[in-house]
């Protein structure tokens, strides 16, 4: 295991310095996977085209991270080591991801730190002018490298400005404002995609000898959540209609600290640095009635509950556990706020214990963003919270090259379905995200180009020409219908269903109605949308719709693969699989597997194919944070 | 090199800083001399000989001092102008963020200002007969360059024009030391406050030192 | 809790960048006073939709205030009246009932605007290409706490690289001046030495491009820092100009 992807690399196949130039390779996404990517391989000497709907690649969603970036540099020396990184990355994921890959990952995760301060990544430092750490998500030791509260910001910046540097040879082109909208393939190998440029509606098609797909996470799916509102399935989900397999789209992350929803018009939900649960206690009024302010509530009256019920890591479980009991208390009748959809995290032991002033270096700018939003002044009354949608393991299956099913398709970032199993840990997903960008690649990409010939980038073989129409034809159509509904009332009804049948905890029952819901939903959608406007310029609605029609596709899948995973891990919770004590239970025997789906046609059921996992340097136990 | 620095937005308003700062220094020069007023006839006129008495040395540093003024000009002609381009279409509505005080927003004007009163002080002064009527005082003797600025205070008009160019000055200065030692990267965060009131109190000396003497005319001339 | 309001608003319509653009009003009623300022505007949106009509395009993403993407003036500033925030941060609190509110976009030759409230800011990506970087390969990187920091620079540079590239600098300058945009990555790179060894190129380099975009230039009139939702300071400014200086008539 240790040295596997040393062994690899190393026999891994090269690409002659002078050939480079003879390749194209398209990269689809500015985010911390796309744009690391994208400048390593211009770096190296290919012909790369990149691709972002952002008007500028610096604007991709990966800045929105807040809290940090993880690597087992063991600066504070407590401990840790890749060895320990990877342990706990496999067992935060609850053992549903590849134990090679993740290894991988906690290897590489100390070059990526020396990558991004070297390009000045800003990163916190201590007064002795080295490097900071902080503790983050509940791991046990202090691995987490942040940059204020705008570490994926930095991270990005540092990207896109490698990015930038690299534009200034001819041979990388930056395309903004451009969506990708499918996917060609002529047998069986990725071959170029469509786009559509969002400021004057141009239908375009690029060749290529590889495609990159590093487009982000789905977590949209559900209308509300603390992604942009820019993030989609679409890109993914075309693939996936070409062929490529969809691996365990159930797998999604709900962010336990969120501010919670307030009203219809709510458009997203805004995360609060999930560092905020080190020092906040997170509690409910004891008694359902209790209607007194927060400050007026004596501690015995008071139910800590994660501490109740986790005394050894408390506030600091996994984000699953914190989000899901968020979930039970609530749905008890013991939320607070107006629609009893929250719960208190409260600083005020915190700030006796350290001082106001302590905690507003640490939390000033999220405490600053919070009242912002609620007016509420979190140094003086606890903050409310509830969980959100905000991340997902899923996506697009890939080896171990990063290479999914179809050849020279390549998937890279929160699109594939990652090292993270059924649940990520804090401060994985920048890590992994720069990791595949960054070092990996950069490598194995070179080991399927070396097998082919280059320059095989016709666009005007009849397959892209096909291709073009068809995204041409799905546009007119969109702005054709005419209907009543708005294409947001569509997102929010899908979101709706989704996060009460297929969020925080799933049943059978409640699944397979929703799987009758969707394709009703879907035809009135076809039948009744309105997209104003025209689509030779910039209309934001018709962006919308296409986004949403393929959600209304994509969460027929996601519903599938939870009815199918009869087991709870991670962030997949089924209802019918937990212990007395309310706790997950997986189900080893039958599902220590990926679920990689193939495409059968909208609305037919997708084939199940599944890859095994073994693990051989972490035995499989239950995990328990009690 | 030099050509680049020279059309680049920053060397184009570094070259109006430098030229600003030289006309401070002409200004206290200009003050210190003009002060003198204070000491009587005898005295101010001594002190204008002696000035007199340089030349030819002195031209050049008139037309050194020429150039300068006509360098700030120039400069900030095409600075201003750049500015008006670079925002083709204005705005319906705009209102002001920050503390941008009225001296900076009229820097272009009262520039215009103290060039207009420069014209009109040097015909007034320089391109004058020193020893001509203007320069007989009541008691009907000459009293020399003395007599000129004398005799032009103790007309009240006269004095208010000059009094509210030096407010024109004042108000250039107030704004225009602060940017100096910004545009020349001599400002920080940490003292910002105090580049601002070192500007501040500058632009009041100068321009109550200047003020004071058609002030001080006048109340001598009415008070005998 | 909530509070609902009654709003006038009167927001610059453009077709594109070859049209004259004109200010539409509208009426809203019952905006609830805890939404955002794009979420009222996503309200106006969903009617002008059932109505037939298009809708007003307004460029956003994150809706947290880090991506930059939003961005207009609503009555006058950028970003609108509260003091260090973006558009979409912006709350409807801030507004009184019958209040009327003009909504502009960003204006400057830099900027052009591409429809509606929506301008393009490619300007800022080409000047980050003249030389907003360290250019360090993949690859070639030293351990990271080889060279160590002192905090208080680190601290600085991380002061200057909050920018978040949302143009309101650009918007709030009486002369539409970039300078804080460009001085902030300047710094930023500048202050750490990492950066030291490329900061005179990049600094003409950055420059030059700004002043070829059509910024205005900067007479230090401080609206920028005023409007920048990550209070960017103008000593950044000042540290450009000397930068700039050294580099160029200090060999
Ligand atoms: C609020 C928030 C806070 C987070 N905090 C942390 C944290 O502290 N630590 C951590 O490790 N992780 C964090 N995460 C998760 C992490 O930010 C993301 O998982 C990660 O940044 C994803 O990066 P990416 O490069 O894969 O995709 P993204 O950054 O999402 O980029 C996607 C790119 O693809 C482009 N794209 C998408 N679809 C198309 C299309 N159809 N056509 C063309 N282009 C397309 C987009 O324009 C964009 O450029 C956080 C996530 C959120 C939402
Ligand atoms: C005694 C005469 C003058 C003095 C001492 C003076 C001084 C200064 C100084 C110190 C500055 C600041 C430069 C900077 O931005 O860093 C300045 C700016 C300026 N001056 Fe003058 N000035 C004088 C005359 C004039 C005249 C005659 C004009 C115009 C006709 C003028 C117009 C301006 C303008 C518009 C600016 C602002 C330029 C900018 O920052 O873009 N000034 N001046
Ligand atoms: C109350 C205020 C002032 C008084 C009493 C005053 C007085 C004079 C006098 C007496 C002269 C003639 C000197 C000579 O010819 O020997 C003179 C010249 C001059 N003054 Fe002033 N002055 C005043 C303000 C200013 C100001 C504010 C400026 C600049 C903006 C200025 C600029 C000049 C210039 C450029 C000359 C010509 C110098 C030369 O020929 O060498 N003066 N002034
Ligand atoms: S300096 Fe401030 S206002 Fe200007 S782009 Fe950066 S964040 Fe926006
Ligand atoms: S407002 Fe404009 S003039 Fe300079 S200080 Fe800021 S750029
Ligand atoms: S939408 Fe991202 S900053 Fe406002």
């Amino acid at each position: 295991m240790k040295d596997k992807w040393a062994n690899h690399k190393n026999k891994i196949k090269l690409v002659n310095p002078a050939n480079k130039r003879k390749y194209h390779i398209i990269v689809v996404g500015t985010g911390l996977a796309g744009a690391s990517a994208a400048a390593s391989l211009s770096e190296l000497g290919y012909n790369v085209k990149v691709f972002c709907i952002q008007d500028s690649p610096r604007r991709a969603h990966s800045i929105a991270a807040q809290g940090g970036i993880n690597a087992a540099k063991n600066y504070p020396n407590d401990g840790d080591s890749i060895y320990r990184l990877f342990c706990d990355t496999i067992k935060g994921g609850d053992f549903r991801s590849r134990e090679a890959n993740v290894y991988r990952l906690a290897e590489i995760s100390n070059n990526i730190i020396d990558q991004c301060t070297a390009q000045g990544v800003p990163f916190a430092r201590e007064y002795s002018g080295y490097l900071d750490n902080r503790s983050f998500g509940g791991a046990q030791v202090s691995r987490t490298f942040y940059a204020r509260g705008q570490t994926g910001q930095q991270l990005l910046l540092g990207a896109y400005s490698a990015l930038m540097k690299e534009a200034n040879k001819t041979s990388l082109k930056i395309y903004p404002c451009t969506e990708m909208l499918d996917l060609v393939v002529i047998n069986g190998i990725a071959r170029g995609i469509v786009t559509r440029n969002l400021i004057n509606g141009g239908i375009e098609t690029h060749a290529a000898d590889a495609v990159v797909l590093a487009t982000g996470g789905y977590a949209n799916v559900y209308y509300l959540s603390t992604n942009a509102k820019a993030c989609n399935v679409t890109a993914i989900w075309r693939a996936h209609k070409k062929g490529a397999f969809f691996a365990n789209p159930c797998f999604t992350q709900i962010h336990p600290t969120c501010i919670p929803v307030h009203g219809d018009y709510q458009s997203k939900l805004t995360l609060m640095s999930e560092s905020l649960r080190n020092d906040g206690r997170v509690w409910v009024p004891k008694n359902k009635e209790d209607e007194r302010r927060p400050n007026d509530i004596p501690e015995n009256d008071r139910d800590y509950f994660l501490e109740r019920k986790y005394p050894s890591f408390g506030n600091l479980v996994p984000r699953d556990l914190a989000s899901r009991n968020a979930k039970y208390i609530c749905d008890e009748g013991q939320g607070v706020g107006p629609s009893g959809q929250a719960v208190y995290l409260d600083f005020t032991e915190a700030i006796q214990r350290l001082g106001a002033s302590t905690i507003k270096e640490r939390y000033g700018n999220l405490f600053d963003m919070y009242q912002r939003i609620t007016s509420s002044d979190p140094y003086r009354n606890p903050m409310m919270i509830y969980p959100a949608p905000h991340y997902t393991m899923g996506g697009l299956w890939v080896d171990y090259n990063l290479m999914s099913n179809l050849s020279g398709l390549f998937v890279i970032g929160e699109a594939n379905f990652s090292d993270h199993g059924a649940n990520r840990l804090g401060a994985s997903a920048l890590m992994q995200g720069l990791a595949d960008g960054y070092f990996i690649l950069p490598y194995t990409i070179g080991d399927y180009l070396a097998g082919c010939t280059p320059g095989n980038i016709d666009n005007e073989q009849r397959a892209f020409i096909d291709a073009k129409q068809e995204a041409a034809e799905k546009t007119d159509k969109l702005l054709k219908i005419n209907g009543q509904r708005t294409v947001d009332e569509f997102h929010r009804e899908l979101g709706r269903l989704l996060w009460d049948k297929c969020g925080m905890s799933r049943n059978a029952g409640g699944l397979n109605e929703v799987l009758k819901k969707i394709p009703q939903i879907r035809e009135e959608f076809w039948k009744n949308v309105n997209v104003p406007g025209s689509g030779d310029d910039l209309n934001q609605s018709l962006e919308r719709a296409g986004r949403v029609a393929d959600f209304l596709e994509f969460a027929e899948l996601l519903c599938l693969d939870a009815l199918e995973r009869k087991e709870s891990c991670g962030g997949h919770f089924r209802e019918e699989y937990q212990s007395e004590d309310s706790e997950a239970l997986r189900d080893d025997d039958n599902y220590t597997y990926v679920a990689a789906w193939e495409f059968r046609g909208v609305g037919k059921p997708a084939v199940l194919h599944k890859e095994g996992l073994t693990f051989e340097e972490v035995k499989l136990t239950q995990r328990s944070y009690k | 090199m030099l050509d680049a620095y020279l059309k680049s937005s920053i060397g184009r308003k570094q070259i109006v800083a430098v030229t600003g700062l030289l006309l401070i220094g002409y200004l206290i020069a200009h003050l210190a001399g003009n002060l003198l007023i204070y000491l009587g006839p005898e005295a101010f006129n001594h002190y204008a000989e002696k000035l007199a008495g340089l030349r030819p040395g002195l031209y050049a540093v008139e037309f050194g001092l020429l150039g300068v003024f006509l360098i700030h000009m120039l400069f900030t002609a095409t600075l201003v102008l750049d500015n008006i381009r670079s925002r083709p279409v204005d705005y319906k509505m705009k209102t002001a963020q920050g503390e941008r005080s009225w001296a900076t927003r009229l820097m272009p004007y009262t520039g215009t200002a103290i060039l207009l009163f420069v014209i009109w002080h040097l015909l007034d002064f320089t391109f004058t007969d020193k020893f001509g009527p203007r320069s007989i005082l009541s008691d009907g003797q000459s009293y020399g360059l003395y007599g000129v600025v004398y005799n032009a205070f103790t007309d009240p008009f006269h004095s208010t024009l000059y009094i509210i160019a030096m407010l024109a000055i004042g108000l250039h200065l107030s704004h225009g030391v602060e940017s100096f030692l910004q545009t020349f990267g001599l400002n920080n965060a940490q003292h910002a406050i105090t580049v601002k009131e070192i500007s501040y109190w500058f632009a009041i000396i100068i321009t109550t030192g200047y003020s004071s003497i058609p002030i001080y005319v006048m109340i001598h001339y009415y008070s005998h | 809790m909530s509070v609902s309001i009654n709003l006038t608003l009167r927001i610059w319509r453009q077709k594109n960048s070859k049209n004259k653009g004109r200010f539409e009003t509208y009426k809203l009623e019952n905006i609830d006073t805890a939404s955002s300022f794009l979420e009222m505007l996503d309200v106006l949106n969903e009617r002008l939709t059932k109505e037939g009509k298009e809708p007003v395009a307004f460029d956003h993403d994150c809706r947290e205030g880090i991506c930059g993407t939003c961005g207009a003036m609503v009555n006058g500033k950028a970003h609108g009246p509260w003091w260090a925030t973006t558009l979409c941060q912006l709350h409807m609190r801030e507004f009184r009932n019958n209040d009327t509110i003009v909504v502009e976009p960003w204006r400057s030759k830099g900027f052009p605007v591409v429809k509606d409230l929506v301008v393009d800011r490619s300007s800022f990506d080409r000047i980050i290409k003249a030389g907003g970087y360290i250019s360090v390969k993949t690859g070639s990187a030293p351990e990271a706490n080889a060279m160590p920091v002192a905090k208080e620079k680190a601290e600085l540079a991380m002061d200057a690289a909050a920018c978040i590239g949302c143009g309101a600098c650009v918007a709030a300058c009486p002369n539409a001046s970039a300078m804080l945009f460009a001085a902030a990555k300047i710094s930023h790179l500048g202050l750490l030495p990492q950066g030291q060894i490329e900061a005179q190129k990049r600094v003409v380099g950055m420059v030059e491009q700004m002043d070829k975009e059509g910024f205005g230039n900067c007479s230090n009139e401080y609206e920028c820092e005023a409007a920048c939702p990550k209070r960017i300071s103008v000593s950044n400014i000042a540290r450009m100009n000397r930068e700039y200086l050294k580099a160029k008539l200090i060999p």
